[in-house]
């Protein structure tokens, strides 16, 4: 026993617990009791002694002897319990996350009503799915799932005769599976009794794929394990004796629905749609006792599969329970020059924001520090003097709080991944610590399970390629606020700090990692100081939770695609629509085959995309009207029924009534929908009919939490009628279907034709109208239509006409809608265009631009400025001449060196093949073929100091310094910082010529001739100021001697005479009048900068330790306005002398 | 007023040739003693130091001191049209938007003039103080200028080594290593003798590309002077008769950065 028990203790401690379906939560939990099986007179014997006590309070097992924690216990608890639980009621819950264990079965079914358990009874263990969630009093619930058994479903061959399928056949099947499967397991380690539950014939349903298809019988085969599902379908592909008369021998047959995830496919074949609301019925489940329980949740129940009820979410069931959420941050004590490592760093604050569904504030606020520190107003301070201490009571308050979903900034690759690797890593240091932390894993839900992490890449054509850390936490739902920033917003930095100023409109001191180790040294009130920006970090991911509803929107997804909210964070766009037309096709009877994964043989199958009608070039000082096909692709396929299943192949067309079919643009036939609608339209049709609905209620809704439930609901129903195009074109997908996609690209293009042609016909002077009307831009979806009036109100009225006179020529649902009108209105170049936005005739909304450098991350912020402010002077001042004026002002401030260094900052991702230059393990040649400027700079950085220099994956600063003669840029790329502290010379003309010359070219060539000669040269270029850099080691700074010249012409003087040349000492009076007033202005833009940063970080009897370049504290600014001020002092106090 | 007149145009232009690679805006410092820039080249590694005395001049006059502020480039262009035995004639207001040059022609009885757009530059003098050296080299220009050019191909650092034994130019890059040695020796044209003046033995290390550059200024000198003592920065002068200099100036390399590259 004792040796046994050794075993298992060592498999826990390497981190790499047994994969949950072997491991069973069920022994795990056994084995925690005792170590001899508890039979059920004991548990029972047990439950009448402390019938009451429900409260999940783990004390015992957990000892911290600590009193703040033991009195902290009960504000960090959920609501308890009114009284003891039975099963006398109905009991609703929001369910949130699910999975899957292996564990024995049921003995008996808690549903009296039925007597037999369903599923496998003999013995062997079987799949028991594990569901977490809420209830509406904000009680934690976890259903144990009973008796739900994977299956697979192939084809038959196509003669197959239905009547020779006879029990004896279904037994032979069953037996040569069951044999076939028991060789295919390798080791003895979890063997099984029975592989193959049960083999079934279905003749009622067909394949999807095609109008016409061969696969119309199918084999259905039920296992015991879902883990069986992906052999059973290698040996079945191989080639099966069927043992009928003709059909012997190893005849393949192709798989269908063996993809499908083992939780997925119970929520499809139960309706249960993600994260939404299930009803067990009174008496149909049994409460768990205490010592039955396996979790730590308030309520624990046993149920079989089919008594589930799944709450449409609709009506009442589109509540949100009151779910717990906790927002974590950490702050670690890196050392000098290196990025804190967990082996080496100890993690010295941990800050906590919990928060319900539904509060405005949050419920607990604390920070757990390593030694003392100052009370905080509205959180309470838990402090330790041993990192294992501190660990341990966060742990335990982890538990207490038992959050739902655990969020935080960039928690899932950071500070999950790092508290637990450092637990590990004080466990190797001594036996002493190795005990106290013993249970620090211990994050799940379920006793004794372990958070796991493990390396992840996670690659999707829509979110890019990133690696990333997947922990596992049993029963709550990681949701980490920075992939979903990267994932949902295009911005030019994701710090936590610029998202929080573009979104809340708030900011926090961006102190760098060097100077939390200074502060963690210092007093008490230091640590302080840290706390409370640990807090805020905790805080803010949170109020960003709130503000984009990013949560709500979610669990909306889920609930509309019907996958579980876990699957939207770590998976890509397919699984969604995958599940849409699981879901629809079990209603319709269809079945969807497994294709094979093609590779990425991506090249030479593209189809033809969306068309783009050539632009006609101008600045329109003319009302532009756009139409706007609404939501153009899901209407083609409803329009002309384009599906998998109306597809007719080209072998069977020549059999297909002509009358039945359409032919598509480009050559595919589709049958009509009065033949046989398609699972595709049906499934977009009720999209947008839901997305219409979700509007209307949207606008009725009573409460703010209701409209943005609605909001996140029409959002994504939108989402996923328009991802269901990209399902069918994607070749590495679950189930493209080029033939599709194609045609629907082909009739988007039709229908810009159509549409130009159509508006350029009509509205003609010929047929009575004033002006001849001009498409002068298309784009997918969208015409321009310059109607050549000038006068607003008319364009608005012939574009509405327009609009519904040319959607009466096409199909239904397909819809031409008037949305705006540009005026005035830039058009560049195709996807390139900037305008005036009209939806009223009385006000414009807003200036639309598109692919400008405005919104594009790779440009310094000087051109995104330059550019908009070009463009507003153009567009809504209508003022050309001011746009020239204030462009060249600009370049003449540039080329004085009078730019603020932010405004040239431009920042790089240090993305995947940056390894190599850095000099990290892994990095390959092969993958870093073109030097890149932020990645060389990013290996100088290193070799200066380790510790502040990027990490990869981080966003790299810089500005472009001038160098020799032919110097390539990635040897001119600086630090910002270090360009500031070292006076280095900015190459301003590189800047005026790779940065601004072309944006600029743009925009003001529709405009004015000779763009480069009128805009870019001239006077304005012509006075340039050339820094002179600090000496620093090595330089020829430390050798040179500025030379002494007159302050007031710059010519050459002797410095024993003085400090100006003889001609200008009679203005001397005037030459230090305008040297004070540099001294002054700098001084006064010094307080304005100063002053900002103290009202931004909320301090002023503190430094102002941000660092950060997204910051609006303005740390360059600061940092040059102090070079600034030193230089003038010096100018003034050669007057003195 | 400024004005001045130099015979041989050609110095002019090979001036400002010799530094156009290098430098891209200047002040050309005018005083009463002649004309001179001092700049640091425009990746602040090197220094340029250029002095033409007034006595070289055939007329020069210069009221009150002026920075002009040139555009290395543009001048280059401008001298591009001058004939190869033009003189060429300087001019510019007190207080100048614009540089007036002259290029006259006796043979042909040309005069053609341009006006140069200034430019006005601020920035701060740098020199570096005339110190004694330990190790004086003289060599001819045109020698040194290939030495240096071939050895480009060889690395990006040359270590430039001054011993009794002679001067000795070393590199080493992924291809290889190359060395060439040069002794001291006279030769019967006094501009193709090697001769070398030494304290202490110096070594010294350098980046060759600025060294390159620098060797644009051969056209204007059959001689180099290179100066150099431990630790400090190389001086590689090209004389111009006894009226002027073209001098660079370049920090040696230390071990432990290439940040200077």
């Amino acid at each position: 026993m004792t040796t046994n028990k050794r075993q298992n203790d060592a498999s826990i401690s390497d981190g790499i617990a047994p994969k949950r379906i072997r491991g069973g939560g069920g022994v795990d939990a056994m084995n925690f009791v005792g170590d001899e099986m508890i039979d059920e007179d004991f548990i029972e014997m047990i439950e009448e002694q402390n019938p009451e006590d429900f409260i999940p309070d783990d004390v015992e097992d957990f000892d911290d002897g600590d009193s703040v924690i033991a009195a902290s216990r009960s504000k960090w608890l959920r609501p308890p319990l009114e009284s003891r639980l039975t099963n006398e009621n109905d009991l609703n819950v929001q369910w949130l996350d699910i999975d899957m264990v292996a564990g024995p079965p049921l003995k008996r079914n808690p549903n009296r009503k039925k007597s037999v358990v369903a599923g496998n009874t003999n013995g062997q263990q079987v799949p028991i799915i594990r569901v977490y969630g809420v209830n509406e009093q904000g009680h934690s619930i976890t259903m144990f799932i009973h008796g739900f058994t994977p299956y697979a479903y192939f084809a038959l061959p196509q003669q197959f005769p239905a009547k020779a399928f006879t029990e004896k056949v279904k037994k032979d099947i069953r037996r040569l599976l069951d044999g076939r499967l028991r060789n295919a397991q390798r080791s003895n380690h979890g063997k099984l009794n029975e592989y193959v539950l049960a083999v079934q014939y279905v003749g009622d349903h067909r394949s999807i794929m095609g109008y016409e298809t061969s696969h119309t019988q199918f084999l259905k085969v039920h296992l015991a394990m879902p883990t069986l599902v992906p052999t059973l379908k290698r040996i079945v592909e191989g080639g099966i004796d069927l043992g009928i008369p003709g059909f012997t021998g190893e005849i393949p047959l192709a798989a269908f629905e063996c993809n499908v995830p083992f939780v997925l496919r119970y929520m499809i074949d139960m309706d249960i749609t993600g994260a939404g609301w299930l009803t067990l019925p009174q008496e149909t489940y049994k409460v768990r006792s205490k010592n039955e329980k396996q979790t730590h949740c308030q309520i624990e129940v046993d149920i079989t599969y089919d008594d589930v009820v799944a709450r449409k979410s609709e009506g009442e069931w589109n509540k949100i329970a009151p779910i717990r959420i906790l927002s974590v941050d950490i702050e670690c004590q890196g050392r000098k020059g290196h990025f804190p490592e967990a082996e080496k760093d100890p993690v010295i604050q941990i800050a906590n924001t919990v928060t319900v569904y539904g509060e405005k504030e949050p419920t607990i606020q604390n920070v757990f520090t390593l030694k003392g520190c100052l009370p905080i107003v509205g959180a309470q301070v838990i402090s330790s003097d041993k990192e294992e201490d501190m660990l341990m009571k966060w742990r335990a308050f982890l538990e207490c709080s038992d959050p739902d979903i655990i969020t935080g900034y960039n928690v899932q690759n950071f500070d999950i991944p790092y508290l637990l690797d450092r637990a590990t890593a004080l466990a190797k240091g001594s036996s002493q610590s190795k005990t106290k932390l013993a249970n620090f894993s211990l994050w799940g839900r379920v006793k004794n399970s372990r958070a796991k992490m493990r390396d992840t890449m996670f690659q999707s054509s829509a979110y890019g390629r990133r690696s990333n850390v997947e922990t596992t936490i049993d029963g709550r739902v990681i949701f980490d606020m920075l992939p979903y920033m990267q994932r949902n917003h295009k911005l030019s930095s994701y710090t936590l700090n610029s998202v929080c100023s573009e979104f809340l409109g708030q900011q926090k001191e961006d102190v760098h990692h060097s100077i939390i180790s200074d502060l963690q040294n210092g007093s008490d009130e230091d640590r302080h100081r840290l706390a409370v920006y640990c807090l805020k970090d905790a805080l803010l991911p949170q109020r960003l939770m709130d503000k984009l509803s990013c949560l709500v929107n979610y669990i909306e997804m889920a609930r509309v695609t019907g996958v579980p909210v876990s699957f939207l964070i770590s998976r890509g766009q397919q699984i969604k629509v995958f599940s849409m037309i699981l879901r629809k096709c079990q209603d319709e009877k269809l079945l969807v085959p497994t294709l094979a994964k093609q590779g990425s043989a991506g090249g030479d199958v593209g189809y033809e995309g969306a068309t783009v009608l050539d632009p006609i070039k101008k600045y329109y000082t003319d009302p532009i009207a756009t139409l706007d096909f609404a939501s153009l692709y899901p209407s083609i396929m409803q329009a002309w029924n384009l599906c998998y299943s109306t597809l007719v192949s080209p072998t069977d067309v020549n059999r297909v009534n002509p009358d039945k079919y359409k032919k598509s643009e480009n050559g595919h036939c589709f049958v009509h929908s009065n033949v046989k609608k398609g699972i595709l339209p049906t499934i977009l049709e009720e999209l947008l009919t839901a997305r219409k609905r979700a509007k209307r209620d949207m606008k009725l809704a009573p409460t703010e939490f209701e409209r943005a439930v609605q909001n996140g609901r029409q959002l994504a129903l939108k989402v996923s009628a328009n991802s269901v195009y990209g399902f069918t074109g994607a070749i590495v997908g679950h189930l493209p279907c080029l033939p599709i996609a194609s045609s629907v690209t082909s009739y988007g293009r039709y229908l810009l034709e159509k549409t130009k042609e159509f508006v350029e016909d009509k509205y003609t002077i010929a047929n009575g109208y004033e002006h001849n009307a001009q498409v002068i831009y298309g784009d997918t979806d969208s015409v321009m239509v310059k109607f050549g009036t000038s006068d607003l109100k008319e364009a608005f009225r012939l574009a509405e006409e327009a609009a519904s006179k040319a959607s009466k020529i096409f199909p239904s649902p397909i819809l031409l809608e008037f949305e705006k009108v540009y005026y005035p209105y830039l058009l560049m170049n195709k996807k390139r265009y900037a305008g005036l936005m009209w939806t009223q005739e009385d006000k414009y909304d807003k200036m639309d631009t598109k692919g400008l450098e405005t919104v594009r991350r790779d440009n310094c912020a000087l051109v995104r400025d330059i550019i908009q402010t070009s463009l507003n002077k153009i567009l809504i001042d209508r003022n050309v001449r001011g746009a020239i004026d204030y462009v060249k002002s600009q370049i003449s401030n540039l080329l004085q060196n009078k730019m603020d260094i932010s405004q040239l900052v431009i920042t790089k991702s240090l993305n995947k093949g940056a390894e190599y230059a850095l000099g990290l393990p892994g990095g390959k040649k092969d993958d870093y073929k073109v030097k890149q400027a932020h990645v060389e700079l990013a290996a100088r950085m290193r070799k200066r100091d380790a510790g502040s220099a990027p990490q990869m994956g981080d966003r790299v600063p810089y500005v472009i310094i001038t160098g020799a003669k032919g110097a390539a840029n990635f040897e001119k790329a600086e630090d910002p910082v270090y360009v500031l502290e070292n006076n280095l010379p900015i190459d301003c003309k590189w800047y005026l010529t790779n940065q601004l010359s072309k944006p600029l070219t743009r925009i003001f060539e529709p405009i004015i001739e000779n763009v480069d000669k009128n805009l870019l040269q001239g006077d304005h270029t012509r006075k340039i100021f050339i820094p002179t850099p600090s000496a620093r080691k090595g330089s020829l700074m430390m050798f040179a001697v500025k030379a002494t010249t007159c302050i007031g012409c710059k010519a050459p003087v002797d410095a024993s005479k003085g400090f100006l040349c003889k001609h200008c000492v009679p203005k001397e009076a005037e030459i230090y009048l305008s040297k004070l007033a540099v001294m002054r202005e700098a001084e006064l833009r010094y307080n304005d900068l100063w002053a900002t940063a103290q009202k931004i970080h909320g301090t002023v009897h503190s430094d102002i330790m941000c660092t950060g370049d997204g910051c609006a504290c303005q740390f360059y600014r600061r940092k040059k306005v102090q070079t600034d001020i030193k230089l003038a002092q010096q100018v003034l106090d050669k007057f003195g002398r | 007023m400024f004005e001045a007149r130099l015979a041989n145009g050609k110095t002019l232009k090979d001036i400002i040739e010799s530094i156009k690679d290098l430098v891209n805006d200047a002040n050309l410092d005018c005083s009463e003693e002649g004309i001179s820039i001092q700049c640091m080249d425009s990746s602040h590694v090197s220094l340029v130091s250029i002095s033409l005395a007034a006595n070289a001049f055939d007329h020069y006059r210069c009221d009150r001191p002026l920075s002009l502020g040139l555009n290395s480039a543009n001048m280059a262009k401008i001298f591009k049209m001058m004939g190869k035995d033009d003189s060429v004639v300087l001019k510019a207001e007190d207080e100048p938007d614009n540089l007036t040059m002259m290029f006259e022609n006796d043979k042909t009885d040309t005069i053609a003039d341009f006006e140069l757009k200034l430019m006005d530059i601020d920035n701060e003098q740098l020199g570096i103080p005339d110190t004694p050296y330990k190790c004086t080299i003289q060599m001819p220009a045109g020698e040194f200028q290939r030495i240096i050019r071939d050895l480009q191909v060889l690395g990006d650092a040359c270590t430039i080594s001054c011993t009794k034994e002679g001067i000795r130019f070393t590199v080493s890059g992924s291809i290889g290593t190359g060395n060439i040695l040069i002794r001291a020796h006279d030769a019967e044209k006094e501009e193709n003798s090697v001769k070398i003046e030494m304290e202490e033995p110096v070594e010294l290390s350098f980046a060759l590309r600025y060294l390159n550059f620098f060797t644009k200024a051969t056209p204007l000198s059959a001689q180099v002077v290179l100066c150099m003592s431990p630790e400090v920065p190389i001086v590689v002068d090209y004389p111009i008769e006894d009226t002027g200099f073209v001098k660079f100036y370049l920090a040696p390399k230390i071990d432990e950065g290439d940040e200077e590259e």
